[in-house]
């Protein structure tokens, strides 16, 4: 039996939360990817360096996450099962380098839901960005994510 | 002058990206990139929900592919320097795949400020079959020489 997504979260946004990067994760993250590069994992570079610290991969706002306003509370939102999703697409736009013991404020949004038929089925796509900002109030970092719904 | 592991002067239109191969995927990586970034979608983990799910086996993060890529940009022009990078998961990762992550330069332009520039890069990955696994796009800011 086809299964739906609930339109109406379309244009949801999601509470802010705070993340506190920690130094140990930067570097675990890295090593997860096999990224041995002096700039994530010694702290001697780090303080040598142009951003006087390590910084973070650039994928690391991935770990940005709240359950309150995660993948899964969003699946909760859509009424979908987490055996039903891929990752269609992800994008981030940086702004300034993320730096270990920073306190970042995140915000989600639904930005968008449609559906589409492909060579798998029909599909469901949702489109959600997250804005991340400093404690200037700077953006840091902009994340746009399509999850796909297999219906 | 600033130190660059690549200035824009060393890069135009059409030339390739140095390829990055990495070691094939392997469950205990899937494990650690669950760990590593929190997602646990058991998907990647748990190869009879991965068959119940209708995927016919666990398959590798989009993420943990997308960490690829970006790591073959920063090897080449060094960390800090991408402003934006984009990935489309075209086709799943399985175990024991080898990623191999490849690009070309598109268009290099003045940056906003300085004596920068902007550079376009296309990106993707594929597999040891030579099917692309990873489409992708990214920009990154080059300084001058002068």
């Amino acid at each position: 039996m086809a299964i739906g997504v609930n339109m109406d979260v379309k244009g949801k946004e999601y509470a802010p939360f705070v993340v506190t990067v920690e130094r140990g994760k930067i570097k675990e993250f890295a090593r997860a990817i096999g990224d041995l590069s002096p700039f994530y994992l010694d702290d001697a570079v780090g303080r040598a360096s142009e951003w006087g610290d390590i910084i973070a991969p650039p994928t690391f706002p991935t770990t940005f996450r709240d359950e309150h306003a995660d993948t899964g509370a969003m699946l909760k939102d859509l009424g979908v099962d987490i055996s039903r999703i891929l990752h269609g697409e992800q994008e981030f736009e940086h702004h300034k380098p993320i730096r270990p013991g920073e306190t970042y404020l995140c915000q989600s949004r639904i930005t968008d839901i449609y559906e589409k038929t492909g060579r798998s089925g029909p599909m469901a796509f949702v489109v959600r960005e997250m804005a991340v900002v400093d404690g200037d109030n700077e953006i840091v970092c902009l994340v746009r994510q399509i999850t796909v719904v297999r219906l | 002058m600033r130190y660059a592991k690549v200035h824009a002067e060393d890069v135009q239109p059409g030339d390739p990206m140095p390829p990055l191969v990495k070691p094939p995927i392997q469950q205990i990586q899937l494990t650690r990139y669950a760990g590593a970034s929190g997602d646990f979608n058991p998907i990647h983990q748990d190869d009879a929900f991965a068959r119940a799910a209708g995927m016919g086996g666990v398959f590798a993060h989009g993420m943990l592919s997308m960490g690829f890529v970006a790591q073959s940009v920063t090897d080449w022009v060094g960390v800090g320097r991408i402003r934006k990078i984009s990935a489309r998961f075209a086709a799943l990762v399985r175990l024991g795949d080898v990623i191999t992550c490849r690009g070309t330069v598109l268009e290099k332009r003045p940056a906003k400020s300085g004596h920068d520039h902007d550079v376009d890069l296309e990106l993707w990955a594929e597999n040891q079959k030579g099917e692309k696994v990873v489409t992708g796009r990214a920009t990154v800011t080059l300084p001058s020489r002068g």
